[in-house]
């Protein structure tokens, strides 16, 4: 299989946009990432865009990454809509991989974007999609992630504190990421203060609702000195639907075992080799698993993870230097290349006053999307790449 | 709610297939699942083909054991439309080996805890747009003896 490398990124800032629409938002990452390359247009082979909602909200199922490319000048080459939930942005630069890694193209733009501003219900938790039986009961993704916190909680002593402490430490790494919606630090005593949500969950745990775009532009390594000098080498990408089983521990995501097991084996890396790593902390208790999924700490010890700085920028791994999710917002089909478009500044150094220092090695991680089943409980997609420096 | 008095016309459509109410003749509620005759496994809701042996006529319908215990729990705040707030989700373990999503209610928020014990009522879940009643299934944690 050829070796890929990312040699452009580029991302809108996010945040609640309501005079913009999503081909806005697309466009304005697509330029940056294509400019921050060097990559002339013509050179672009293939496209796939990552969206979740812009069917059920924008009434625009299909065609948002054709309508994208279409006014920056780019057409009549092949476009392809990516929907996989949470992980759609992630999964489109999945398939930009895999066209490339193929031998059937060279270079290949993958755009992740939505608008989920405009959804009714502020205030409310997004419901998810297609889940028809568990809405009718009552359910919403925090109730689940609650669900999660309060198993985790009961089985090995994780804290409330110790939820908060993952937002303290993303909203204070915000403070030096423009890009965020949130860009202000906050302390223990106010996420434990703020309102309550699905308990033992509060408004702090969750992730706002937001507009944005990111978009990656990657080639085969051997082009891609034609264009930098500092490319990005995706060294491992692997994608998990969720693998339900019965009477399944809901303290551990079956799917992100999956996905980290194959996405270190392709590396040929194990955790302790991740420098920094951008991971879906739509809640606060997500990233806790996280640690633990991902091999960063053992079963159950996420929550002292944490609360021992080992998280930190300047700890055993920096978990989301960008601000995470939590910081930045979750326009679903926009956060995987955001996640990917921070690792690539990181690893070139190029993250300004949130940089990890001497970072060589990133990880992104995406997750989410739920079955419409009352009993099997994992989410529906899970996608890991793995990156290095490719000089 | 009187077991006996249940509104069977208030039932969520999407609910109906799921649960046999109370009636006049049988006071208890009962949750229908499919049992594969094959290998043994209980499926709820019903499926149409065994997920495990995927051959045609293994399934039968199946009532569940009405007691459960709390596997986890959470308390919404913040509820969607039509859910009065605050009420309780969580997955409770049933007898036949299967961990299912349910609304809890309990009298008494300090009896809420895992591993405490649950009954299955037939109940109101939430209130359609014109503020009725819509009725279904959820369990109800048991006065510890």
């Amino acid at each position: 299989m050829r070796e890929i490398s990312i040699v452009g990124a580029g991302m809108t800032k996010f945040a609640k946009m309501p005079e913009r629409d999503v081909i806005d938002l697309g466009r304005e990452a697509c330029i940056k990432a294509i400019k921050s390359s060097g990559v002339p247009r013509k050179d672009i082979q293939i496209a796939y865009c990552g969206t979740a909602r812009t069917g059920q909200l924008l009434n625009r199922e299909c065609g948002v990454g054709q309508t994208i490319l279409l006014d920056i000048g780019i057409s009549g080459i092949p476009v392809t809509s990516v929907g996989n939930f949470c992980a759609s942005g992630s999964s489109a630069l999945r398939e930009a991989y895999l066209a490339i890694a193929s031998g059937m193209y060279d270079v290949a733009l993958a755009i992740g974007v939505e608008k989920l501003s405009v959804r009714k219900g502020k205030g409310l938790p997004l419901t998810s999609d297609g889940v028809t039986l568990l809405t009718a009961l009552g359910f919403s993704p925090p109730a689940y992630f609650a669900e999660i916190a309060t198993r985790h909680m009961y089985e090995f002593g994780t804290t409330e504190k110790q939820m908060a402490l993952v937002t303290v430490k993303n909203r204070g790494h915000s403070r030096y990421n423009p890009n965020c919606q949130y860009q202000t630090s906050v302390t223990v005593e106010e996420v434990l203060a703020s309102r309550p949500i699905v308990d033992p969950l509060r408004m702090l745990n969750c992730c706002p609702t937001t507009d944005g775009a990111g978009a990656i532009l990657l080639c085969a390594k051997d082009l891609a000195w034609k264009y930098t000098d500092k490319p990005v080498d995706i060294i491992a990408s692997s994608l998990h639907f969720g693998l339900y089983e019965k009477n399944k521990d809901m303290t551990t995501f079956n799917s992100d075992r999956a996905s980290g097991k194959e996405a270190y084996e392709m590396a040929g890396l194990g955790p302790k080799d991740i420098d920094v790593a951008e991971v879906h902390d739509c809640f606060s208790i997500a990233e806790i698993l996280h640690y633990e999924d991902l091999g960063f700490c053992p079963r159950g010890e996420g929550g002292p993870f944490v609360e021992q700085g080992k998280a930190d920028i300047g700890g055993e791994v920096a978990i989301n230097p960008s601000g995470g999710l939590l910081s930045r917002g979750h326009p679903l089909g926009g956060t995987g290349l955001a996640q990917t478009t921070e690792i690539f500044w990181q690893l070139r150094g190029e993250a300004d006053k949130r940089q990890v220092p001497g970072a060589r090695v990133g990880m992104t991680h995406t997750m989410g999307g739920f079955q419409d089943s009352i009993e099997l409980a994992d989410v529906a997609s899970s996608c890991i790449h793995i990156y290095r420096q490719g000089w | 709610m009187n077991q006996a008095t249940f509104d069977k016309e208030r039932i969520d459509p999407v609910l109906a297939d799921m649960f046999i109410p109370p009636s006049s003749h049988d006071n208890e509620t009962h949750l229908v699942a499919s049992k594969c005759n094959k290998c043994g496994v209980y499926f709820f809701p019903k499926r149409h083909i065994c997920p495990n042996c995927f051959e045609e006529g293994t399934l039968e319908d199946k009532y569940l054991s009405n007691e459960a215990s709390i596997y986890t729990y959470c308390v919404v705040r913040a509820a969607p439309v039509g859910f009065d707030s605050p009420y309780i989700l969580g997955y409770v373990d049933l007898p036949e080996g299967i961990r299912i999503f349910t609304m809890i209610e309990t009298d008494n928020m300090d009896d809420l805890k895992i591993g405490a014990r649950v009954r299955l009522i037939a109940g109101k879940i939430r209130r359609d747009e014109n503020g009725e009643d819509v009725m279904g299934y959820k369990f109800s944690v048991m006065k510890e003896r």
